[in-house]
């Protein structure tokens, strides 16, 4: 429970309160620019687009031949029956595969094209970048439209850059480590990506350097029908340290987009990984995301996961723990209102001695909409002295909504020390009532206790992100309570 | 237990109606199949055991001292007094039961376990507690497997009518240690509103059977059921073991032990299903597993539409006391109201060295220790129960089958 002195005043007025969460974020998100495109392939899935890509963004053959390789594995398998039902509505051949906004990356914001700068503009991204960040790249469509890192980092050795130019300038780089913790026939997102993919981040950080500020990225959907596919890749190598921050939104448009991405994580020996992501798609955005990591010894790899937007969101981050002593973390938020199933989680591998991990997961349903939490915990034979504790914890705001908790705990050596608790409860009406009887409103008695619910992993997220977080959270929450 | 001879109508055409329906359920590949991805069934060929009547008697592991235990009898005790039947002799005499509530709760029409068990039981049994009778001795029944190579197809009906009470002891053993053999069960219980039933139930097969099993209560209004399960024999198989919350008030307490070794591997599927408001379910399991031995649970508490203040807690605990042990727990919450308080936990570890530590620096070499922290892990479940037989019996079952487990 927050202590109501330190709980931010909501920003909303009260006329503002009265609207609900997509007349905002028609609003603040859901505009859409004029289309004015170099290139927008015609909706669906072709050998020659694949092609078509490959030979647009002038790759090595090698890359060219793993695309298509991986398009016969996204052909052959067939779509998956778990997880949702809203699976069913994606459809494959309704969707824009490539679209490219602008000729290359731009380093000067000035020089990004007028209409995708007001987007980014209205977004705050450019500001945010002024403000703190050590990086910024910002994804428009299917590619990278701007790109920026600290002058310091460059002169580390600290690359940064759009996964197009990254294959362009450190091909032997990107070659020794591209698809080699998600291979291309890992799933049939997976594969839908390797053979499509376009934009994303390739982020190696040399021995020991330390990384203060956050790397951030930022997608953005514009497009009706649009599928993006970004595909990022983050090297720490032998002892460094760097945190990774993601943010998305789309347009609100009437029938669906697809964001599946492929995110590959990296953590050599004693080298530590922060990934945050605020997922804030629109509601009609298909979200089905692949992201794993591998930690090596004694490293540290951790998911800050919070899914917000999106009409369904399937998306299980994991950690491999491949070497003695590392640790893997997982702290994820769900909301799901009206219309919307997020199906989140994370996977936790301990396959070397002595290594811990904990996932924490905080899931709030409202308005009809269905969050659940999925996970793995896995002790492999020979993990001896491993530990791990998985916290789920969900919140359910009214009687229309529902909450899943399908966690699956594998257990293969006989030295370990494993738990996991969940617990899914309402809000307490002695919770609401002593809120109550000390003069708060019921509604703002409500938006108290959520945020006093999800306080221990927005705490995690840089101030910014920390900020917007909760100001999403009371959005989802007007006119909830009563 | 004696069969009548000749079927009533209602039993041959049940019968009938799933031997035909058999035919389209051959045994599918489970593999990828929700809920059985992780029982290693694909060695198993279901039509290789001949179905074998069930045998008079073996050596119990439930040790019940009660000379005035009720035991299955073909004679019908007259009104006012619980019936324990044969299944066709029950068909007969108490139509009225057997034809209201057989295969009404146990009804999974795809299972291709429940549907032999339909076409196929030799060996059922009736037990009927009428409106308001308490039966104060416990009934007790013994399953046994008797013909090595054959299967077991059993099934026991126990019907609680309003108010009544009783106490159902039931094992499933086999004649003979070592024999093979498939054992598949249905229990169906129906808890009628303001009964209050206690089901205590053994596994003790050879380790070299099969076992499936499809078990489910139904508890009505205010009723309340603790059902007690063992699993300590058979190789392989999987067990479900659902309990509805039917009723307003109704309360199910379900414990499980189980302990395994060598390579058994046992298998649990558990739901407890609050369907109305006003629920409460409280589920622990607890397992040791040795050797090269697995374990797998997967639970589920399901809060259905409108089943509000519902209050539903389930517990997995497994001790691996084998370096080539396997523990899986798939626990599970679908709820679909909001007023709920539903709360999981699950566990796996080794032996605590910190209190083998304490036991040694008192006294104790490291064989007692190991096996003091071993037997209190299992017998914190029997702390569920209050003093009295069946604390006891349970008790000295777990201590028994340790006695292997920790040989």
């Amino acid at each position: 429970m927050a202590n109501p002195e330190q709980t931010r005043v909501p920003l909303t007025t009260e006329e503002e309160g009265l609207k609900d969460l997509n007349d905002d974020y028609t609003e603040r998100y859901g505009f859409h620019d004029a289309e004015n495109y170099l290139f927008k392939a015609p909706k669906g899935l072709t050998r020659e687009l694949v092609e078509k890509i490959s030979e647009f963004k002038n790759e090595p053959q090698w890359m060219r031949e793993f695309r298509l390789k991986s398009l016969d594995h996204f052909l052959a398998r067939e779509m998956p029956t778990w997880g949702s039902p809203l699976l069913a509505e994606v459809d494959f051949d309704n969707i824009h595969y490539f679209v490219r906004a602008s000729e290359r990356p731009e380093r000067s914001w000035d020089d990004v094209p007028e209409d995708v700068k007001k987007t980014f503009d209205r977004l705050g991204i450019p500001e945010a970048e002024r403000s703190f960040l050590a990086g910024v790249g910002a994804q428009y469509e299917s590619e990278v439209v701007y790109h920026q890192v600290n002058k310091d980092l460059e002169d580390q050795g600290v690359i940064f850059l759009d996964m197009d130019s990254a294959l362009r300038d450190h091909e032997d780089l990107v070659r020794e480590y591209f698809a080699t913790i998600i291979p291309a026939n890992d799933n049939k997102l997976a594969s839908l990506n390797s053979a499509v993919w376009s934009g994303g981040s390739f982020v190696y950080v040399p021995p020991g350097v330390q990384v203060e500020m956050p790397l951030q990225a930022y997608f953005r959907i514009n497009t009706e029908n649009m599928g993006q596919f970004e595909r990022t890749i983050i090297i720490a190598d032998e002892g460094s340290y760097v945190h990774y921050v993601e943010g998305c939104t789309a347009p609100t448009y009437s029938s669906d987009s697809l964001h599946s991405a492929v995110v590959e994580l990296i953590a050599k020996p004693g080298a530590r990984i922060r990934y945050t992501t605020v997922q804030n798609w629109s509601q009609n955005v298909f979200n089905l995301v692949t992201k794993r990591a591998v930690a090596e010894k004694d490293a540290t790899v951790e998911w800050v996961d919070c899914n917000l937007g999106s009409k369904l969101t399937m998306k299980y981050p994991s950690v491999y723990l491949m070497g003695e002593r590392a640790h893997g973390e997982i702290l994820s938020i769900a909301f799901a209102g009206k219309g919307q199933h997020q199906d989140a989680g994370g996977k936790i591998v301990h396959v070397a001695p002595n290594t811990t991990s904990n996932i924490f997961a905080k899931s709030i349903s409202k308005g009809g909409g269905r969050s659940s939490y999925r996970g793995l915990l896995e002790v492999a034979n020979g993990a001896r002295g491993s530990k791990s504790k998985v916290v789920c914890d969900a919140l359910l705001l009214d009687d229309e909504s529902r909450s899943d908790t399908y966690p699956t705990i594998r257990i293969g050596e006989d030295e370990v020390d494993v738990g996991h608790e969940a617990t899914v409860s309402k809000v307490g009406d002695e919770q609401l009532f002593y809120l109550m009887s000390h003069g708060i409103s019921e509604e703002e008695a409500g938006k108290l206790i959520v945020n006093g619910f999800i306080e221990p992993i927005v705490k995690e997220l840089p101030m910014e992100y920390a900020v917007e977080m909760n100001r999403l959270i009371e959005l989802q929450m007007e006119g909830s309570i009563g | 237990m004696t069969q009548a001879v000749v079927e009533t109508q209602f039993l041959a055409d049940r019968r009938a109606a799933a031997a035909s329906a058999l035919a389209a359920l051959e045994l599918p590949s489970f593999r990828g199949v929700d809920g059985w991805e992780f029982t290693p069934i694909q060695g198993l060929e279901l039509d290789s055991f001949a179905p074998a009547p069930a045998g008079e008697s073996a050596a119990g592991l439930l040790e019940l001292d009660s000379a005035n235990a009720i035991r299955p009898s073909s004679d019908d005790p007259g009104p006012g007094a619980a019936v324990v039947m044969g299944l066709a002799a029950a068909a007969e005499c108490y139509p009225e039961v057997v034809e209201k509530h057989l295969g009404t709760v146990v009804k999974d029409a795809e299972s291709p376990f429940v549907a032999r068990n339909e076409a196929l039981w030799s060996d059922g049994l009736l037990i009927y507690i009428p409106k308001g009778v308490e039966v104060g001795a416990p009934i007790i029944v013994n399953t046994v497997h008797e013909v090595a190579g054959s299967a077991l197809h059993w099934r026991l009906l126990v019907v609680l009518e309003e108010g009544a009470k009783a106490e159902v002891w039931h094992q499933t053993l086999s004649a003979d240690a070592e024999a093979e053999g498939l054992v598949n069960g249905v229990v169906e219980l129906v808890v009628g509103a303001g009964a209050k039933l206690r089901f205590v139930d053994a596994q003790s097969l050879s380790e070299s059977s099969w076992v499936f099993g499809s078990q489910r209560a139904v508890v009505e209004r205010d009723a309340s059921l603790d059902w007690i399960t063992l699993g300590f024999g058979s190789a392989n198989g999987k067990i479900f073991l659902e309990t509805k919350l039917a009723g307003r008030g109704a309360d199910a307490r379900v414990t499980g032990a189980y302990a395994t070794r060598g390579r058994q591997h046992l298998d649990y599927d558990t739901l407890q299903e609050h369907a109305a408001p006003d629920t409460t379910s409280d589920l622990a399991f607890r397992g040791i597993i040795g050797g090269r031995s697995q374990a797998v649970w997967r639970g589920m508490i399901q809060v259905d539409e409108g089943a509000q203040r519902t209050d539903a807690f389930q517990e997995s605990r497994n001790l691996l006391i084998g370096r080539k042990a396997h523990a899986d727990a798939i626990p599970g919450l679908e709820i679909l109201a909001n007023d709920v308080r539903c709360t999981h936990a699950a566990a796996v570890a080794q032996v605590d060295p910190e209190q083998l530590f304490y036991l040694r620096s008192h006294g104790l070499d490291e064989a007692d220790a190991n096996r003091l922290v071993v037997e209190g892990f299992l017998h914190a479940l029997v702390e569920r129960f209050e003093e009295g037989p069946v604390r006891d019996a349970v008790a000295a079952a777990i201590d028994a089958r340790l006695q292997l487990s920790l040989a």
